[in-house]
C-alpha cells in the first residue's frame, strides 16, 4: 500500500514537471498533465477504497530539519474516505481536460495550467493525509495559493483580477482563524503531530477548547462557503477555468469539512457542549436556504452553481451538526447517523456538483457565454452533454433514484430523530431545520427545472446557442463518469453506507452497520427500523417499472399512432425564441414571495412611439437584487481597513532616507533599552 | 605564550581601530572615487586582522575569509564601483543632509555610544579579540549612518559595505568567525548585492540624469 502512495505522489510530481519539458503544443501539453494525473487519481482511489476497508492504517514520516515539522502522513478510514472523494472527482476532472484546455489554447498557457491542475489535486490530497499541524497547515496553503493562480487564468480581465483578489484575501482571512486554532491545540500537546493533539498531555480548559472550536469554525467555514462567510464562492467558483471550478466546488471545499471532523470529533472528542453542534446546525440551516436563494436568481450558470456549493455545504453541516448535538447527549447511534448521512452528502455533492460545473464548462466550451438566458435548445445539438446535466441536475435536486435523494433522507431522518433528545428547545428545533431543509430541496428543484429547461429546451436563443455542437469524446466521458456515480451511489447505498460506518465507528464509538442495513441491506432503516425504511434498488425498479407501465398503457389503449410532423401550435403565428419563458421570468414569482430577503429593485423603462402612446417602441426590464452581506457587513469591514490604511500613509513618504532613518533609531533605541 | 596573546590582542586591537579610523575618512570625504578607494583600503585592513587572529588561534578557516575578504571586497567590488562612477556626470557628494563637521561628532556620538553599550558585554568575553566587538559595532553603526546622510547612491553602497564590514569583524571578534559555510553565503550575498546595487544605480543615472536617491520620492504616487 506504501508503494501506491508513491505511485500517487510521484505521478503528481511528474504532472507538475513534465508540461514544462515538453514542446509548446496544446495537444502535448495536455496530455502530458492529463495522463500523470489519471495515473495519480486512480491510485488515490485504489489506495483510498484500500484505507477505508483494511483495518491497519497506513504512516508514514519524514523528518524535517525545521523544528516541530513532520512530513508525516496517515489514511485512517476518514482521510481515505476524503482521499476517495477528491481522486474520483479529480480523475473524472483530469480526463475531462484533456479536451476541455484546448479551449485555453493561445490566451493562456496550456502547460502552466497542467501543471498546476496536478499541483492542486496534490497539495488537496497532502491536506486529508497529513498527520502533523504544520505539515497540514502548508498543504493547505498551498490549496489555497496554487487554486488561487488557477482561478486568475484569465487575467486580463478585470473581473478575474477582482475575483481572484477576494478570493486571496478571504482564504487568508481564514487561514488566520486556522492558525491561532492550531495553535490552541498545541498549547496543549506541546507538539505539532496529530497523534499528540488526539491525545494530548494536558487537557485544555474548557474556555480554550471554545475558542478553538470558533476559531475552527470560522477559519475552515471560510474555505466551505459558510454564510455568511460565502462571499468569495460566486466570484471565485466561475472565473476559473470550469474543470477547476469543478474541483474547487466538488472538492475544494470539502477539505473543510474534512478538518472540520478531525478537529471536533477527533481533537477536541470526548465531551463538547450542546450548543457547538447547534450552532453548526443553525450555520448550515442558514446556508443552505439563503444559498439556494440566491442561486435561483442568478442566471449565469457558473455563478448559479456555487451559490448551490453554499447550499450543500450547509445541507452537509445539518447532518454533521445533528450528529454534534446527539453526541453531546451520548446518543451514538443517533451521533453516527447524523455523522454517516453528512458523508453521504459530501461525496454525492462531489460527484454531482463536479458533475454540473464540467456541463457548464461544456456549455461554454460550445457557445462561449456563461449567461442562461443566451442558451436555448441545445440538447438537441448537445445530447450527452444534455444528459448528463439533466443526471446532475435531478442529483442535486434530491429526486430518486439519484444519490441526492439518500443522503438527503438519511439527513431528514437524523433531524426527525430528534424526538428522542432530552430538551424541549433541541425537540423543537431540530424539525424546524428540517422544515428549512425541505424548503430548500424544493428552491433547488426550482432552481433546476430553470437552469436545465431553459438551457435546453426549446429554441436556441442567440447565434452561440444556434451554433454549438456536441464537446469532443473526452470532455463527453469526464462527465460520463462523474454520471454513472451519481445513479450508482443512489440506488446502491448498501455498498457505500459500510464504508461511511467504518469512517464514523471510531469518531462516534459505536457501529451502526448493522443497524442501519434491514433486509440483507435491500433497504435503509436509520438505526429504528418501525421509524422509517427506504430501499432504494426497489425505488428505481418501481420508477422504472411506473414509466414502463406508463408506455405500455398508451400503446394499449393510445390507438395506433400516426406519425405527422409539425410545427408546434403557436395560434397561427410563427414561433420565435422570443416567445420563450426566460429565466428572468421564470423567478418572479419566487422573488415576489421572498422579497424581503431579496430587496429587489425592479426598473421597467419603455419608449413609445412618437405618433401613440399606445405602441411601444422598445422596452427595457432591469433588476438587481441586494448583495446584503457585502453591502452591509464586507463594504463597511472594507471602507474601515482602507481608512485606517490611508491613515497610516503618513509615515510612508517614499524616501529612502526616511525610511533608514527609522531602522536606524530603532535600532539605537533597542540597543539603548538591551543596556 | 602569555606575552604573546597580549601583544596579539594588541596588534588586533590596532588593526580594529585603523578600520575605524577609515570610516572616519569615508564620512570625511566628498569625492565618490575616493570614497570607494577608502573602502577598498579598510577591506584590507580588515583582511589583515582575520588573517592576525587566524595565525594567532589556530583557525584554518578564518583564512579562508581573510582571503575571500581580499579577492572581493578589495580587488572586485572596488572595480565594480568605479565602473558605475566612471558612467555618472557628477563625481562629487554636493549635497549633503548632514554636513562633513556635524557628520563627524555625530559618528563620535555613534562611537561612544557604542562603547558604552557593549560595555557590561566585553569583560564576560575571554577571547583575545574581545575589545574589537565595541569597534565592531561603531563601525555597523557608522556604516548605517553613512547611507543616511548621503544622497548619491555610491556612497549609500559604501556605507552598506562599511556596515558589513564592521559585521564581519563583529563575527570574527565575538566568536573567531561564524562557520564557514555562513561566511561564504554573506560574501556571496555581499557580492550580488553590490551587482544589483551597480545596475540600480545605473539605471538611476538613465532614468532621472542623476544617482540622488531622494529622486525616488517621485514614484511614490
Amino acid at each position: 500500500m506504501l508503494n501506491l502512495l508513491w505511485i500517487l505522489l510521484g505521478s503528481y510530481v511528474v504532472g507538475i514537471l513534465l508540461p514544462f519539458c515538453l514542446p509548446r503544443r496544446a495537444e502535448v501539453q495536455s496530455l502530458s498533465a492529463g495522463v500523470p494525473a489519471v495515473v495519480a487519481t486512480s491510485a488515490g482511489v485504489v489506495l483510498g477504497l484500500l484505507g477505508l476497508t483494511s483495518s491497519g492504517f497506513i504512516t508514514g514520516s519524514l523528518a524535517s530539519t525545521i523544528p516541530l515539522l513532520a512530513f508525516a502522513i496517515r489514511i485512517d478510514p476518514l482521510a481515505a474516505f476524503f482521499l476517495l472523494t477528491i481522486s474520483l472527482a479529480g480523475l473524472a476532472a483530469s480526463i475531462y481536460a484533456l479536451g476541455y484546455v484546448r479551449h485555453f489554447d493561445g490566451r493562456a498557457s496550456v502547460s502552466t495550467i497542467g501543471s498546476l491542475f496536478n499541483g492542486f489535486l496534490c497539495s488537496m490530497t497532502l491536506v486529508v493525509l497529513a498527520d502533523n499541524g504544520f505539515f497540514f497547515l502548508i498543504a493547505w496553503e498551498l490549496m489555497s495559493l496554487l487554486s488561487y493562480f488557477l482561478v486568475v487564468t484569465e487575467h486580463e480581465k478585470t473581473e478575474v483580477r477582482y475575483a481572484g483578489l477576494f478570493y486571496l484575501i478571504m482564504t487568508h482571512v481564514g487561514t488566520a482563524f486556522i492558525i491561532v486554532a492550531f495553535l490552541i491545540l498545541f498549547q496543549g500537546a506541546g507538539s505539532f503531530s496529530f497523534e499528540i493533539f488526539r491525545h494530548p498531555n494536558q487537557s485544555l480548559p474548557e474556555g480554550m477548547r471554545t475558542l478553538a472550536f470558533l476559531m475552527a469554525l470560522i477559519g475552515f467555514g471560510t474555505k466551505a462557503g459558510i454564510v455568511p462567510l460565502h462571499v468569495w464562492l460566486p466570484y471565485a467558483h466561475p472565473a476559473a477555468p470550469s474543470h477547476i471550478s469543478a474541483l474547487m466546488s466538488g472538492v475544494m471545499i470539502k477539505t473543510a469539512i474534512y478538518a472540520l471532523i478531525r478537529v471536533y470529533f477527533d481533537f477536541l472528542g470526548g465531551q463538547f457542549p450542546w450548543w457547538w453542534g447547534f450552532t453548526v446546525l443553525f450555520l448550515g440551516a442558514t446556508s443552505a436556504l439563503l444559498g439556494v436563494m440566491y442561486a435561483l436568481m442568478e442566471h449565469d450558470l457558473k455563478r448559479l452553481l456555487a451559490f448551490h456549493s453554499v447550499e450543500n455545504i450547509g445541507i452537509i453541516l445539518l447532518g454533521i451538526g445533528s450528529g454534534m448535538i446527539f453526541h453531546s447527549y451520548g446518543l451514538k447511534e443517533l451521533a453516527a447517523l447524523g455523522l454517516v448521512a453528512g458523508l453521504y452528502h459530501t461525496i454525492n455533492h462531489a460527484m454531482f456538483k463536479a458533475l454540473l460545473f464540467l456541463g457548464a464548462g461544456s456549455l461554454l466550451y460550445a457557445t462561449h457565454v456563461r449567461n442562461i438566458e443566451e442558451y436555448g435548445g441545445l440538447l438537441r445539438r448537445m445530447p450527452w452533454t444534455g444528459i448528463c446535466f439533466l443526471i446532475g441536475a435531478v442529483s442535486i435536486s434530491a429526486l430518486p433514484p439519484t444519490n441526492g435523494f439518500v443522503s438527503e433522507w438519511l439527513i431528514f431522518q437524523s433531524l426527525f430523530l430528534s424526538y428522542q433528545l432530552p430538551t424541549a428547545f433541541l425537540k423543537l428545533m431540530l424539525p424546524i431545520a428540517a422544515a428549512i431543509l425541505a424548503l430548500t430541496g424544493v428552491l433547488a428543484l426550482a432552481c433546476f427545472a430553470k437552469a436545465f429547461g431553459i438551457s435546453f429546451l426549446a429554441l436556441p436563443r442567440s447565434t452561440h446557442a444556434r451554433h454549438a455542437e456536441e464537446v469532443p469524446a473526452p470532455m463527453r466521458v469526464g462527465m460520463g463518469i462523474l454520471a454513472v456515480f451519481c445513479v450508482v451511489l443512489g440506488v446502491a447505498p448498501m455498498v457505500i453506507l459500510p464504508l461511511l460506518d467504518q469512517v464514523v465507528a471510531p469518531l462516534a464509538g459505536i457501529s451502526i452497520q448493522g443497524k442501519v442495513l434491514a433486509m440483507d441491506g435491500w433497504a435503509l432503516a436509520p438505526v429504528n427500523v418501525d421509524f422509517s425504511s427506504l430501499s432504494t434498488p426497489t425505488l428505481a425498479l418501481l420508477l422504472m417499472a411506473l414509466a414502463l407501465l406508463g408506455w405500455g398503457l398508451a400503446v394499449t389503449f393510445g390507438g395506433h399512432r400516426r406519425k405527422r410532423r409539425y410545427k408546434t401550435w403557436g395560434c397561427g403565428i410563427n414561433l420565435t425564441p422570443r416567445m420563450e419563458y426566460t429565466a428572468t421570468g421564470f423567478v418572479q414569482p419566487i422573488k415576489r414571495v421572498f422579497s424581503t430577503v431579496y430587496q429587489p429593485t425592479v426598473k421597467l423603462e419603455t419608449e413609445f412611439l412618437d405618433e401613440s402612446r399606445y405602441f411601444a417602441k422598445r422596452r427595457r426590464f432591469e433588476f438587481h437584487i441586494e448583495p446584503i452581506f457585502e453591502k452591509y457587513l464586507y463594504d463597511p469591514l472594507v471602507a474601515f481597513f482602507t481608512t485606517l490604511a490611508d491613515r497610516l500613509r503618513v509615515i510612508q513618504a517614499g524616501s529612502l532616507h526616511l525610511y533608514l532613518t527609522y531602522i536606524f533609531v530603532t535600532l539605537i533605541l533597542l540597543l539603548l533599552l538591551a543596556v | 605564550m602569555q606575552v604573546l596573546s597580549y601583544s596579539g590582542s594588541q596588534l588586533v586591537d590596532l588593526c580594529s581601530a585603523l578600520l575605524l579610523l577609515t570610516c572616519f575618512a569615508i564620512v570625511a570625504q566628498r569625492r565618490l572615487s575616493a570614497c570607494v578607494d577608502l573602502f577598498a583600503l579598510q577591506s584590507a585592513f580588515l583582511v589583515v586582522t582575520a588573517a592576525l587572529v587566524a595565525y594567532l588561534t589556530g583557525n584554518q578557516h578564518i583564512y579562508i575569509a581573510a582571503v575571500l575578504t581580499g579577492v572581493i571586497k578589495v580587488i572586485i567590488i572596488p572595480r565594480v564601483l568605479k565602473k558605475v562612477i566612471d558612467r555618472l556626470n557628477v563625481k562629487r557628494e554636493l549635497v549633503m543632509y548632514v554636513n562633513v563637521p556635524a557628520g563627524l561628532l555625530i559618528c563620535g556620538g555613534l562611537v561612544m555610544l557604542a562603547f558604552f553599550i557593549s560595555e557590561p558585554i566585553i569583560p564576560l568575553g575571554f577571547l583575545l579579540t574581545r575589545d574589537s566587538l565595541a569597534i565592531a559595532l561603531a563601525i555597523v553603526l557608522i556604516g548605517f549612518f553613512t547611507m543616511i546622510a548621503r544622497q548619491k547612491a555610491v556612497t549609500q553602497l559604501v556605507g552598506f559595505l562599511v556596515l558589513e564590514n564592521g559585521l564581519f569583524l563583529g563575527a570574527t571578534a565575538a566568536t573567531y568567525g561564524m562557520p564557514l559555510i555562513v561566511e561564504l553565503g554573506v560574501f556571496f550575498d555581499v557580492l550580488i548585492a553590490t551587482l544589483i546595487a551597480g545596475i540600480y544605480t545605473n539605471r538611476l543615472q538613465d532614468a532621472f540624469d542623476s544617482v540622488d536617491t531622494n529622486r525616488l520620492t517621485v514614484l511614490k504616487e
